[in-house]
């Protein structure tokens, strides 16, 4: 510890001055996110000429893989910054707690209030503050202007899933079945079911991560409306490579996804540059919540960094300032969870890419009702168990939703051996 | 008469001074490092077993993991579908590695060191490299087997995302891959036969046929029981093509015990519940591989 706070001191002591500071950075990260964090290189080294920084695209599974690998080496192979996905974060501080610096240490307190306290949640254990928030992924429909218009949808006027399905038959009808409203990963993910749970105020675990509440009635109602979904044919399935292929090929009408797919949509797609609109995603219920939230990382700083200072201050550089989070928004369609950053004028600004629509306040205005949920460390063993019971759900081997979220709550509770919550 | 004086014995060295120093020095590098690498791990990881490696679970210590194991249904799965695969799978490999090595063997066949190293050639493929080359050769949309089986007429099949086209495509490449790897052993095995055995059969009007199920077969035994033993040791601890070809998926349709030990150990580092497995799946292999010694075995 006398160690550490003397390291600490000195990053603190050479922080002052930032021409001191010197050396290289390296980062990992991932896709789209990777870019978005080269996109603030330029305004960092700004400030801090002599620091060069080689952000590294290492793909999202191997950087939490690696990540996990070189922890449990003692830090063996870490690099300076480390991006790590809020949800799955928490494994990370409860077996390798010496892994990452307490960013406290470093000034992290003091920027602390910028952020909501929602974003805090899962970077935290007790009192230290183990990663910076990043974006977050307030959920909204992405949809085909043309294509609901030659089937006579009118997506305002879709304002519960009901309202959708029937939108969905419409376009069925429209392009003999060859186009859908959406694509459900199934077999492969459980995003669809997250973002409705989490809509519903339900997700695997309750917000203190100390029982299992999957089977809640938020989470049945969540599953039921994913089956209604897929028996009236208005979504097809498909994973991630899948869902891309389809709206490339115009084959999907809408795509329901955390805003980050804003990016994907736009750099996957360039040719359907206005045809593209966003609406906020239907409710449950006339008049219920439209919002949920899905993904949103945040930056870590391994303790075994030889060049923490500069580090945290490429950190503090692209997440706790302006510039650095709507930098990122324009490069690659990151919503800063940077609260100022929420504010900038850049949000109002018509998109060309979206018909003209300024789709940045749209999905903005939503993140106030995006209701809490938590991923704990447990997350990836839950997230095993829900896509294996949403697969047999969909494929009718249990009677009701209840059934099946009673029998996923009794897994994930056997797989992690926290107790289903009464 | 001459009495030979008696010589006093030697005092009898003790057994480190009659032991000779210089082997065991000589293999005392390996030695250590076999005892770091190898019996430690293995030791170490026994001992993990009986721990909670996740700090702040509830469950308690002591057997905790073992009894996860026996409720779990994901091991289940994972073990059933490693049976599946290897009930199918390896039978349907041998049978085919014996025609082939039958056929390599025959005098018939030119450019028979051609076709043996192509048969060879699949294992020399790097198992990325390989299991991408299937991931795009079942593409739904794009790949050339759904390409072929539409330009004759018939439907696309979904093959990665539905759990039993899934399965044969892990079959299909296992076999691609693991069939000539298997004929050259098997070929070695029919190169040991004597001619003389086929020669004494052909004259006493045996058919070929005959001399294969009557002659080859039978002696080819010692050879078949190595690739079996080794082929069902490989597959409970399949583990490159469930990953890279599936992602053990759609759910955990193609997940076997070796990607349910990764996914444990390295998704939710839960190494002491993946310790469990591993020592599960290491006796699962050591009980196949004694009984099938003992059915097969016989007068070896």
């Amino acid at each position: 510890m006398k160690k550490l706070a003397l390291l600490t001191a000195l990053a603190l002591a050479s922080a002052a001055s930032a021409q001191s500071l010197s050396g290289t950075v390296t980062v990992w990260s991932w896709d789209a996110a990777a870019k978005a964090l080269q996109s603030t290189i330029p305004s960092f080294n700004k400030k801090y000429p002599n620091v060069k920084v080689n952000v590294v695209d290492l793909g999202n599974q191997n950087v939490y893989d690696r990540g996990l690998a070189g922890c449990a080496a003692g830090g063996a192979d870490m690099p300076d910054v480390y991006s790590i996905e809020n949800n799955e974060a928490e494994v990370f501080w409860a077996r390798f707690p010496d892994c990452f610096v307490d960013l406290n240490t470093l000034g992290a307190d003091k920027v602390a209030k910028n952020f909501p306290a929602f974003k805090w949640t899962e970077l935290m254990a007790g009192n230290k503050r183990y990663a910076m928030p990043w974006d977050s992924g307030p959920v909204v429909i992405f949809y085909r202007r043309d294509l609901y218009q030659q089937a006579g949808v009118n997506p305002t006027a879709i304002k519960t899933w009901d309202d959708f399905i029937a939108a969905g038959k419409k376009v069925n009808a429209k392009f003999d079945g060859k186009v859908k409203m959406g694509i459900v990963g199934n077999g492969q993910d459980d995003e669809w079911f997250r973002m409705l749970a989490n809509q519903n105020s339900c997700f695997y675990f309750d917000n203190a991560g100390t029982s299992v509440t999957v089977n809640k009635p938020g989470c049945v109602d969540a599953l039921n409306t994913v089956k209604k979904l897929y028996d009236a044919q208005v979504v097809a399935t498909g994973d991630w490579g899948g869902q891309i292929t389809s709206f490339k090929s115009g084959k999907s009408a809408s795509a329901m996804f955390g805003a980050w797919y804003e990016g994907t949509i736009r750099t996957n797609a360039p040719d359907q540059k206005g045809k593209w609109g966003v609406y906020p995603m239907p409710a449950s219920k006339p008049g219920g919540v439209r919002a949920a939230n899905l993904g949103g990382s945040a930056l870590a700083l391994p303790a075994s960094s030889k060049n923490k200072a500069a580090a945290y201050a490429f950190m503090e550089n692209a997440l706790a300032t302006t510039g650095g989070q709507v930098a990122m928004l324009k490069s690659q369609g990151l919503v800063p969870s940077l609260l100022s950053a929420t504010k900038d004028p850049y949000v109002k600004v018509a998109q060309p890419y979206w018909g003209n629509q300024k789709v940045w306040q749209t999905i903005l205005d939503t993140l106030g009702d995006v209701p809490q949920a938590r991923g704990t460390q447990y997350f990836q063993d839950a997230r095993q168990v829900m896509i294996v019971v949403q697969a047999d759900f969909l494929k009718g081997k249990y009677k009701t939703a209840k059934e099946a979220l009673d029998d996923a709550a009794k897994k994930i509770s056997s797989a992690t051996g926290l107790p289903v919550a009464k | 008469m001459t009495t030979v004086p008696k010589r006093r014995p030697a005092p009898r060295a003790g057994w480190w001074a009659r032991t000779p120093k210089a082997p065991y020095l000589f293999i005392l590098p390996y030695l250590l490092i076999f005892l770091t690498f190898w019996a430690w791990p293995i030791i170490s990881s026994f001992l993990m077993s009986f721990k909670d490696s996740r700090l702040g679970a509830t469950a308690p210590f002591g057997l905790a993991n073992w009894s996860r194991l026996v409720q779990d249904e994901f091991f289940r799965t994972a073990l059933r579908n490693t049976l599946v695969i290897m009930i199918i799978q390896v039978p349907l490999m041998l049978s085919l590695a014996t025609v082939l090595a039958v056929a390599l063997n025959s005098k018939l066949l030119r450019a028979a060191g051609w076709f043996r190293f192509a048969f060879f050639a699949p294992l020399v493929v790097g198992t990325v490299a390989y299991s991408a080359v299937f991931r795009l050769l079942f593409n739904t949309d794009f790949g050339m087997v759904n390409r072929a089986l539409t330009g004759i007429g018939l439907p696309p099949v979904d093959w990665l995302n539905q759990s039993g086209p899934a399965m044969t495509v892990l079959v299909l490449a296992m076999t691609w891959r693991w069939t000539g790897y298997n004929a050259i052993i098997l070929l070695a095995g029919l190169q040991g036969i004597s001619e003389d055995v086929y020669e004494a059969a052909s004259i006493d009007g045996a058919t070929p046929t005959q001399q294969f199920w009557k002659i080859t077969l039978p002696l080819l035994r010692p050879s078949l029981l190595f690739c079996l033993v080794l082929s069902v040791i490989g597959t409970l601890q399949l583990f490159t093509e469930p990953a890279l070809i599936t992602n053990s998926g759609p759910g955990n349709a193609t997940m076997t015990l070796g990607t349910y030990l990764y996914q444990q150990g390295f998704r939710s580092f839960n190494f002491g519940y993946a310790s469990a497995i591993a020592y599960t799946v290491a006796a699962i292999a050591a009980i196949f591989s004694v009984v099938q010694l003992r059915l097969f075995g016989r007068d070896e």
